[in-house]
């Protein structure tokens, strides 16, 4: 239960918000409940809603590859609502639930990740856990698999999806239980 | 009021107690958020609206993903303290690794200069 109610969404008439709780339902990352809640506040919600969706649906890298990462995100945000929440296309794509848990757990020695995606998934582990191991050198690297281009978008999706969730997990949305990481 | 905001907010006479409490709320979001619980959202209610509660998590949540995001970028503030614009290695020679804007606010680094 959240602190905040969400809007019932028969109660949602503003038209911005309803052609996003469409989309929300088509893509169920974030789900409809999210934008129930910030829809207390309209303006952000359509906000949240384009870099969201921009960051998350958009873009030159693989969907499902940032897919494992926002999960492997809340994992770290302890954020069991966004933990438990998947991306339907990710799915539709083939993505199972053994890769999401290869990739919140020893992904370094997983075969079945690329370098790249394992740059990827260690620049998600690290960013609010041990920044300062995020350096030139660390860019340098990501830099043989990424264009610069993508590294913020990589980057940018990592920022905006931790912050969020950790937001949420203060609303108690989804309950308080921690996350095993 | 910026140094006072960040560093001595709890004591100071320069805010409200709506405003103590956001700041407490950015505080504790970014460093302590197993402490905001539903007895902290009921303090925030009493003061803040629903929407403007939504408002300042979601810009704080913003801030906390994006500052730490930027500062693995290794850039520097465009502009001294005094205000001149300078290069990213010159301002990498004023505010060091570690930006001191980023930990310590105007007037502090003014009495820190003074005293140097």
């Amino acid at each position: 239960m959240s602190v905040v109610d969400p809007i019932p969404i028969e109660d949602i008439s503003h038209p911005k918000i309803k052609e996003i709780m469409a989309v929300a339902a088509e893509w169920n990352v974030p789900d409809q409940r999210f934008f129930q809640i910030l829809a207390h506040a309209p303006g952000y919600a359509q906000a949240v809603f384009d870099a969201m969706h921009l960051s998350f649906a958009e873009g030159n890298v693989d969907h499902k590859l940032k897919e494992i990462m926002r999960i492997q995100l809340a994992r770290q945000a302890q954020a069991p609502y966004f933990a438990s929440m998947r991306s339907k296309k990710a799915i539709e794509e083939g993505l199972t639930e053994d890769r999401i848990a290869a990739g919140y757990g020893d992904f370094e020695n997983e075969d079945q990740f690329s370098n790249a995606e394992k740059w990827a998934l260690r620049y998600t582990s690290l960013m609010y856990t041990e920044p300062k191991k995020v350096n030139g050198d660390f860019y340098a690297e990501g830099k043989k698999y990424y264009s610069e281009a993508e590294i913020m978008e990589l980057g940018s999706f990592i920022a905006l999806h931790y912050g969020v969730q950790v937001f949420f997990r203060t609303l108690g949305v989804g309950g308080r239980v921690k996350v095993k990481n | 009021m910026i140094d006072d905001g960040i560093d001595n907010y709890g004591a100071s006479d320069n805010f409200t107690e709506a405003e103590k409490l956001a700041l407490r709320y950015s505080e504790l979001m970014a460093e302590e958020p197993e402490k905001i619980d539903n007895a902290f959202y009921d303090e925030l209610k009493k003061v803040y609206s629903t929407e403007e509660i939504v408002e300042l998590g979601a810009f704080i949540g913003f801030n906390i993903g994006y500052h730490t995001f930027f500062g693995t970028l290794d850039f520097y503030p465009m502009f001294t303290p005094d205000g001149d614009l300078v290069s990213q290695e010159e301002s990498k020679r004023i505010y060091g690794d570690k930006p001191t804007s980023h930990i310590k606010g105007l007037t502090v680094r003014e009495a820190d200069q003074a005293a140097e």
